[in-house]
């Protein structure tokens, strides 16, 4: 059960800054709240008292995105069914579509940021993946004196390991800044133990451009979540993808590699089996999306054997 | 008191409360404000019975600090219709028997009609997308979707409010649609279970619960947590006045660990206070001191000699044994042209009903100690706390709230003692209300059992004889054992006359979670290794599984092998109807994958993906989402 002496509900950067500032050791920064509520109970961290929560949920500056010069500014509080229902989020970010409806239920989704999910840095987080694979970078803001100093850095560098991040105390993220992806096709594979609310034992993402005939790689992003402590991005994957004819050959020959990545604690052999698979049906998918003709499939219960 | 004053609108009503900057959303709507037809399944957001509108945006209350409702419009289950007629979902739910035990209910509504308000068109796809967050156990969602579906064109015109009524019983309830009497009180979230129900003057119960598997208990100390403020009594086992000891069969179970704990998660005392939170810091205030025993986990090395003893009458470790004969197996084994032997092992399963166990006692004006709670075995329950507490049988009482699902989960009297013994020393109602975890740590669940099979049979496919061993792990305690290895006895051959049989089956105490009764109630275990082992042999002597089964399938007028004589045997008829239905291709069960046709035909369903919402549209070409 969680309980606790305080719940704060900020409505500005430097209002929240500042309570955090002033908060007891131990309390808690909550967005979507989705994820502590289940953390505080039996079997998992049990009955936890904090001192203070701060709610970011109310913070203005932390909703709602922007688009310039290629990036897609998402403010902290973007919860994930806005992937699904905002057009314009959908177009920019093609991966996201897919990766959200995966993502736990509706009703969670309405609750659940992606910026939480990043900073949560679970290895199985769902958001995380197609975060890196968009180039992300998160903007952290503090409080230097009574001013708020901002910093960003790639998400690549921020997430360290389970439950690890270069959060610093004092700090808040306040945005996620992707590649606007527009006339790439995307695609989210997940594997776990129910079809929804299920954390993944295994997640690959991709988007994909191609020139207009649909029959070149013009770029590729590939990233992996559930195979390690952290994501990861397959920038050798896409670096042979890249400039070259779409062919199965390459595609299959391109999916065979991955799998020597996995560095689980627990079932590399199912999870490698399934991240061939995974990167070769992320691939496909993202061709389909994009509006390319997908070389003819092969059976992948005989070529992933 | 916590400065905490939310302001918000719930149904319709403006509400301004004081609440406490811990609740979730879902405590404050249950606890102060009464509107328990939200309900808690898990407390993690898993399940979907706690699931309400906050500002048009169906939400998971146990997921969501009451704070964060500042301001907000909530609509829950009793908002939906109000005071008024119910809602077409509502109606459809209760047409089609959508309601069984009724406590997934108010959640699943609440996402019907979610789906139907996001997309008025939704088709069936997209309708079970939307409802992936909540979780039945009784219906198997089939009557559920066909509600959803039947409101939707209720509601779009395609079909008039007629679609929404009773069919007509057409004279005979017997082959027609039959509408529930309790629907309406399930639909509407009205009906109170025992979680739901309140008392003036109520106490809140915790119970801390032994983390070893066998450990005696050397002492207790209670005296720190009986001084919290707010605590009105602990109990332990010397409580207890009379004899102690429950079961189904055999009454080896104490209301508390007494002397000894047998299982993680066994009660060792309870605590009643004024809140849930007061309760919850006193069991850390109680001290008890263990000696932990050698254990035992598996019931074959609990069988052999000189293994840890469970329970002191039963120094083999053995709750039951059935043995039943019939011919001469080892002729019957000396006429078969093949013998097969394989082992078969099944699982420990959880009931999962959504409903955790919750009860309420009181003492009455008359002296009736009162427990209210969702037992499925309130007679033998009253009879035995009667013994337990040493009172007069018309000095107890139980009543039967509505079972949230049982499924035979809730026969077991594993709580009510420890609240009948805390209103007797409080005076008090009590109430305890179990969280997920304690459910499934603590409640009996599904024999584990290891089945070895061998069977003899002639070429054609005629079984000349079936020796059949089943060694199933009871748990700590005895509980419905008895009874599950005498139905696993009864019903291990199957459906099949076997001249020659010798079956032995055996319930036996270890130190894991107590097993009990689970739909089946045996038959399940002893099913799965007769007909997988009907499959493997049909595969060696190269003959259509149909076609083995049919050959050895009991007839009108069959004697089985406990001498009951069954004057009409159905087994033909089933085997007729899932060869045509499924579209079987005879032979052999050796085809395997592509080399078969009858694979991904007509009735069939891919593996599960998501995504019905995904359209292209037909103008631009580009993705749209409903």
């Amino acid at each position: 059960m969680l309980t606790c002496d305080q719940y704060h509900m900020p409505t500005t950067l430097s209002e929240a800054l500042a309570l955090l500032r002033a908060a007891p050791e131990g309390s808690r920064l909550v967005a979507g709240a989705t994820d502590i509520l289940p953390w505080a109970r039996e079997g998992r961290a049990g009955n936890v008292h904090l001192p203070a929560m701060i709610d970011l949920s109310r913070v203005g500056e932390l909703s709602g995105y922007t688009i310039a010069d290629g990036r897609v500014r998402l403010g902290a509080n973007v919860v994930y069914q806005q992937f699904l229902t905002d057009d314009t989020l959908r177009r920019h970010l093609p991966c996201m579509p897919f990766c959200s409806v995966w993502f736990a239920d509706d009703q969670i989704r309405e609750q659940a940021t992606l910026a939480g999910n990043v900073v949560n840095a679970s290895p199985a987080a769902d958001g995380t993946p197609p975060v890196l694979a968009l180039n992300g970078e998160i903007e952290i803001a503090a409080l230097d004196g009574e001013t708020v100093v901002r910093r960003s850095m790639p998400v690549a560098d921020f997430v360290k390991g389970p439950s690890r991040t270069d959060l610093q105390p004092g700090e808040i993220v306040t945005a996620l800044t992707c590649d606007s992806l527009e006339g790439y096709g995307g695609a989210f594979e997940k594997v776990g133990q129910r079809r929804s609310l299920v954390i993944s034992s295994v997640c690959a993402v991709a988007c994909i451009k191609t020139d207009t005939a649909g029959e070149i790689f013009e770029d590729v992003r590939l990233a992996l979540g559930g195979i390690g402590p952290v994501p990861v991005r397959l920038s050798d994957i896409e670096d042979m993808l890249k400039g070259q004819r779409i062919s199965r050959e390459l595609i299959t020959e391109a999916s065979a590699i991955p799998p020597a990545r996995v560095a689980s604690r627990s079932r590399q052999d199912y999870r490698r089996a399934v991240v061939r698979g995974f990167v070769e049906a992320a691939i496909d998918d993202a061709l389909a999306d994009a509006g390319a003709p997908v070389p003819a499939p092969r059976d992948r219960e005989e070529s992933h054997v | 008191m916590s400065d905490l004053v939310l302001e918000l609108e719930v149904n319709d009503r403006k509400v301004r409360r004081r609440a406490e900057p811990h609740q979730r959303l879902l405590d404050f709507l249950r606890d102060d404000l009464n509107l328990t037809g939200t309900k808690e399944g898990c407390g993690a957001g898993e399940c979907g019975t706690c699931s309400v509108f906050v500002d048009g945006k169906l939400v998971k209350s146990c997921l969501m600090p009451a704070a964060k409702a500042q301001g907000a419009k909530i609509e829950t289950i009793e908002g939906l219709a109000g005071n008024g007629d119910l809602t077409p979902v509502q109606k459809a739910f209760h047409k089609t028997g959508a309601s069984q035990c009724g406590y997934c209910i108010p959640g699943m509504v609440m996402a019907a009609t979610s789906a139907l308000r996001e997309n008025p068109a939704a088709d069936i796809e997209e309708i079970k997308e939307r409802l992936g967050g909540n979780i039945c156990r009784c219906t198997g969602y089939s009557k559920i979707f066909e509600a959803v579906e039947i409101a939707r064109d209720v509601i779009a015109g395609k079909a008039g409010a007629a679609a929404l009524e009773a069919d007509g019983a057409g004279g005979s309830y017997i082959g027609n649609n039959v509408r529930r009497l309790d629907a309406p009180s399930k639909v509407s979230g009205r009906l109170r279970y025992a979680g739901d129900m309140v008392m003036p003057g109520m106490l809140h119960m915790q119970v801390l619960r032994s983390p070893h598997a066998h450990a005696a208990i050397k002492s207790i100390d209670v005296s720190e947590a009986e001084a919290l403020p707010g605590v009105a009594c602990v109990v332990t086992a010397d409580d207890v006045p009379g004899e102690d000891g429950f079961g189904v069969f055999v009454h080896d179970q104490p209301i508390m660990a007494r002397e000894k704990v047998r299982y993680v998660g066994e009660a060792v005392a309870a605590v009643a206070a004024d809140d849930l939170l007061t309760a919850t810091r006193a069991l850390s205030l109680i001290k008890v001191e263990y000696e932990e025993l050698p254990a035992v986990f598996d019931p074959e090395e609990a069988m052999e000699a000189g293994a840890p003893v469970v329970h002191d009458y039963a120094k083999d470790n053995v709750v039951k044994h059935i043995p039943v004969r019939k011919g001469d197996v080892e002729k019957g084994f000396a006429e078969a042209d093949l013998i097969v032997e394989q082992t078969y092992e099944t699982q420990q399963v959880e009931h999962a009903y959504l409903e955790p166990e919750a009860g309420l006692a009181y003492v009455d004006h008359d002296d009736v100690v009162t427990v209210v709670s969702p037992s499925q075995n309130i007679t033998h329950h009253r009879h035995m706390l009667a013994k337990i507490i040493d009172r007069p049988i018309n000095k107890v009482r139980f009543i039967m709230s509505p079972v949230g699902g049982g499924f035979g989960g809730k026969e077991d009297m594993i709580y009510q003692g420890m609240l009948a013994l805390a209103a007797m020393k409080t005076g008090q109602p009590v109430r305890l209300v179990f969280t997920r975890e304690e459910s499934i740590i603590t409640t009996a669940k599904r024999h584990p059992a290891r089945i070895t099979y061998r069977m003899g049979l002639k070429n054609d496919g005629r079984i000349t004889a079936v020796s059949f061993k089943m060694i199933s792990d009871g748990g700590a305690y005895g509980l419905s054992t008895e009874g599950v290895m005498r139905k696993a006895a009864i019903l291990s051959c199957g459906p099949y006359d076997i001249p020659n049989v010798q079956i032995d089956t055996y319930g036996i105490y270890t130190n894991n979670t107590p097993s009990g009764a689970f739909r089946t109630f045996g038959a399940m275990q002893a099913q799965f290794a007769t007909e997988s082992h009907m499959d493997i042999c049909a595969e060696k002597l190269g003959l259509d599984p149909f076609e083995i089964r049919r050959i050895n399938m009991m007839r009108d007028g069959a004697v089985t092998h406990t001498q009951q004589m069954l004057g009409s045997v159905s087994i033909g008829e089933v085997l007729d109807a899932a060869e045509q239905s499924s579209g079987w291709e005879a032979g052999a069960p050796t085809m395997r994958g592509p080399q078969r046709s009858d694979l991904g035909g007509e009735g069939t369903r891919p593996p599960c993906t998501l995504g019905a919402r995904f359209r292209t549209s037909d103008k631009s070409g580009r993705q749209e989402v409903a």
